[in-house]
């Protein structure tokens, strides 16, 4: 109620009138009366006035879905319909502590007259994916001299969700545009031959064939019975398992392993749609917390980026319920990428793995291992380096038993860190798109 | 908003000037203003430090001979050191001797009489150095105020002067007092105790009032400023991108601070990342490209929207001119009757006394006459004013309670998230459940390697 500022006056008022009454002068009392008065007589006033009934906040914002790193503008209003003067109206927007300010000032300070209203905006940045809130927008008033406040928080709350970054992608577009060919690009076609229009070559009749794909031209030219072969491309359906257990949140802040995954998801999705390949997204933990099934829909790509979005690193990783939703689910052969880091036990793991093969499907890991997220080394003190080491070399033995014991399903595990998490996904999918793997 | 602010700038110094005219004055009468003052405190000091020296070079030398020779420090060595360290350096002023002493027991009676003076001299010499130097922080405080339109000065100019009238009342010098509190209102208007009261209670309002029109017209100032240092750093920082690029050596963040880093610390980040992070090229990249996309953004808002630049700026909430001068005439002029009014009728109980028809006893009773009576009135009535205010308050809080219904809709989204929270909990209970049966199965089994246990059991099955 009081601020700082009626805390000196009321500082000075004790001491004027305690000095009169100890030297016996009424001229200092006499000030010491008018400092404690003048603090408390408008009082009643300014509570009569600053009502915050009368003050109506309005938040408008450009788009309510945006790209982790995307710029979003916010207009806030600040209406008084009631009839009274607010002297002095501080209003504070706020918004979520990972944002960045980039242009304006979330704040205002000015008097507001009734029945006008006043509008600022400001520019924010998003760093980080998930769902957030805009507000709430707490409203000061003070009156003229400073000397009392009071403060309301208005609730109304402005909900967001930031996808995860789209950079990879358009770095990836921007790169492929440069024609820059390299173990990140280029792209694979799995081809099937026999039906399809595209021409793949000749090879010698055999009793059964069609006459219709007699090439006789080349059969006059080289004295024997020649066919035309062609061939169709086909599209693979891949099935994208992200696991948001609480160990995949370790790492840098921004930059975990379930970002990375993340990241690698979405980018994973963005290839397929682009070659008209099925990409399902499931997102994982001890419960499924979603699952978008494979489609090329248009709108796939919003369904995939908001599932991924709303990841958490929670709780442990429960392999065999989550294959088991999603084989349930999906029934045609696909292609299983698992980004995990394989911290749970093994004999749920390999349960769920054994159940995905014997559905008829692929599978592959891609296994951010721990200490490469973590701080460098080079960071680290003896003692903690010597640490560090061990517990690196023990996860590292882990890791060999964890790839041979896949191995024995077929299935590979691909160990990277944080520089070639998103090279290596492309890299898997090109593959799996050469090989044929999975194909409907 | 600049007029309004210089205008109560003006009137916050005149008023300053005559609450200082009249403390001056006031003080002049006792000639509390001796102008050699801070001269003398300072000799004084120096005379107390020169004692304390001897003193200490005294004990710290016969320590010493003690513990080489055995023995006393010799009478003339202790004589010299006070003729060298008091007398002389001091030319023998203050103490009334013709010349050096050579006896040591009068040095050491000289030493005591000399001491208890510069004592005392130096406790009538502080008062009077203490006046000057609250004059000037006063009027330093004062300056800093206009500059600075921060309460911290105007509070702390008003009570640095006001302090030199209790440090007065303290001494016992002629300040401004009432020897009989005036009953007619008029008197009390026109004696000089209320006068300066009211000069003074007149500067913490006009300086205050200044704060407020300052405050309250600045904000839209400053966001103005702000985003034109914001727009122009982008624009140089993509300049700066492009030399970075094309490999040229970037003079770091000079110049992201020079242009109002502090208001723009998104873009001195981005730089810096570019600038320092050489290791990480990714992260250059991004920076990079943050700064661009925003350059981007911010092109095409203004562009695509002819109110973006004011609403950035917030330019329409500067408040009228007009309106804050009329309600700073009418505010004060409401403040200074009310205090005025109330304040004397706190002072002179004269009115309640007959209001109430107290006993004899009462009414004739000395503690009438006494200043603490004040205390009767002061602190019931400003707590009466306390307490209206909270009530008012309470009564205002209940008028902004708000009621959010949630549609049918909502109600029905909100029952089904919660039934497959519900189905996912109960889920993972029992699928934890069975983690922890795996696990003791495991613990009983110990000694062989629970992936090799784990791959014979999978292929077992």
């Amino acid at each position: 109620m009081i601020t700082q500022r009626g805390f000196v006056v009321l500082f000075g008022g004790v001491l004027l009138l305690t000095s009169g009454f100890v030297f016996i002068n009424a001229y200092l009392a006499l000030l010491g009366v008018y400092l404690i008065v003048g603090l408390v007589v408008t009082l009643p006033f300014f509570a009569m006035t600053a009502n915050i009934a009368g003050i109506e906040v309005d938040r408008e914002i450009d788009k309510v879905k945006l790209f982790s790193g995307d710029f979003l503008r916010v207009r806030v209003t600040i209406k008084n319909t009631s009839r009274r003067h607010f002297d002095f109206i501080e209003v504070w927007d706020r918004y979520p502590e990972t944002w960045i300010l980039a242009i304006g000032e979330n704040f205002i300070a000015s008097r507001i007259e009734p029945g006008s209203s006043m509008t600022f905006s400001y520019i924010l940045q998003a760093r980080m994916r998930g769902r957030y809130f805009l507000g709430p927008t707490e409203v000061i008033m003070r009156d003229r001299l400073g000397m009392h406040y009071f403060t309301r928080v208005l609730k109304e709350k402005t909900e967001v969700l930031v996808y995860p970054t789209w950079k990879d992608v358009r770095r990836l577009e921007a790169m492929g545009k440069q024609r820059q060919l390299g173990l990140m690009f280029g792209s694979h076609r799995t081809k099937t031959i026999g039906m399809g229009t595209d021409f793949a070559g000749f090879r010698e009749y055999v009793p059964g064939d069609p006459f219709r794909l007699i090439d006789w031209k080349s059969s006059a030219k080289r004295g024997d019975m020649v066919i035309k072969q062609f061939e169709m491309e086909k599209n693979i359906q891949v099935v994208c398992m992200v696991d948001s257990s609480g160990s995949m949140g370790n790492g840098y802040p921004e930059n975990t392993k379930l970002e990375y995954a993340i990241r690698a998801a979405v980018l994973l999705t963005h290839m397929g749609m682009e070659r008209r390949d099925l990409v399902g997204t499931c997102v994982f933990s001890d419960v499924v917390h979603s699952y978008v099934p494979p489609s090329t829909h248009p709108n796939h790509m919003y369904g995939v980026l908001e599932s991924l979005a709303m990841a958490e690193p929670s709780g442990w990783s429960d392999y065999e319920s989550a294959v088991e939703y999603v084989t349930q689910q999906t029934r045609k052969r696909s292609l299983f990428i698992w980004l995990t880091d394989l911290e749970e036990s093994p004999a749920p793991l390999l349960n769920a793995m054994k159940t995905v093969v014997a559905n008829g499907h692929k599978a592959m890991v891609i296994s951010p291992f721990g200490p490469w997220f973590e701080v460098p080394v080079g960071q680290f003190g003896p003692v903690e380096k010597v640490l560090a080491e061990a517990v690196s070399e023990e996860l590292w033995e882990r890791r060999s038993k964890i790839s041979r014991a896949l191995a024995r399903f077929g299935i590979a595990v691909v160990n990277v860190g944080p520089e070639d998490f998103l090279p290596t996904i492309i890299k898997q999918y090109e593959e799996a798109k050469r090989m044929g793997v999975a194909m409907f | 908003m600049k007029a309004v602010t210089w205008i109560l700038r003006i009137l916050s110094t005149a008023t300053f000037a005559y609450m200082a005219y009249l403390v001056y004055v006031a003080l002049d009468e006792s000639s509390a203003w001796g102008w050699s003052a801070p001269y003398d405190f300072v000799v004084t000091v120096f005379h107390l430090l020169s004692l304390l020296a001897f003193f200490l070079s005294v004990l710290i030398m016969n320590g010493l001979t003690a513990a080489i020779f055995g023995g006393q420090l010799p009478d003339q060595m202790v004589a010299w050191l006070y003729n060298t360290l008091v007398l002389k350096y001091w030319n023998m002023q203050p103490y009334g001797v013709d010349g050096p002493i050579s006896d040591v027991n009068l040095v050491f009676e000289s030493f005591q009489m000399d001491l208890i003076g510069v004592m005392l001299s130096l406790w009538d010499n502080t008062f009077s150095f203490l006046f000057f130097l609250l004059a000037g922080l006063g009027v330093a405080l004062f300056l800093q105020s206009l500059v600075r339109m921060d309460h911290k000065f105007s509070g702390g100019a008003f009570l640095s002067i006001q302090s030199i009238l209790i440090i007065g009342a303290f001494r016992g010098l002629t300040v401004p007092n009432f020897t009989i509190f005036p009953t007619d209102i008029i008197v009390f208007l026109t004696s000089s105790p209320q006068i300066l009261a009211l000069v003074s209670f007149a500067y913490l309002e006009f300086s205050y009032q200044m704060i407020y029109s300052h405050s309250v017209g600045r904000p839209v100032e400053d966001r103005e400023e702000t985003l034109k240092t914001q727009l122009l750093a982008l624009r140089q920082a993509t300049r700066k991108q492009d030399a970075i690029e094309s490999g040229e050596k970037v003079r770091t963040t000079a110049m992201s601070r020079a242009s109002g880093a502090t208001a723009f610390s998104f873009l001195r980040e981005a730089i810096e990342r570019k600038v320092f992070g050489t290791t990480e090229a990714l992260e250059n990249l991004d920076a990079v490209s943050d700064v661009r996309r925003l350059q981007h953004f911010v092109d095409e808002l203004l562009l695509s929207n002819p109110n973006a630049r004011e609403e950035l700026t917030a330019k329409a909430a500067a408040p009228s001119e007009s309106y804050v001068i009329g309600s700073t005439i009418t505010g004060s002029a409401m403040r200074f009757l009310g205090v005025v009014i109330i304040s004397f009728l706190m002072m002179s109980p004269a009115l309640f006394v007959s209001m109430l028809s107290l006993p004899p006893g009462v009414e004739y009773s000395a503690e009438l006459l006494e200043l603490e009576f004040i205390l009767i009135f002061l602190l019931p009535i400003s707590l009466l004013f306390v307490f209206v205010s909270v009530i008012i308050g309470w009564f205002s809080q209940r008028e902004e309670v708000e009621v959010v219904e949630l549609t049918k809709e909502e109600k029905e989204a909100i029952k089904k998230r919660r039934e497959e929270l519900k189905k996912k909990k109960k889920a993972a209970v029992k699928a934890r459940r069975a983690r922890k049966k795996a696990k003791k199965k495991r613990k009983a089994e110990e000694g062989q390697d629970e992936w090799d246990k784990a791959l014979e059991d999978t292929y077992k099955r």
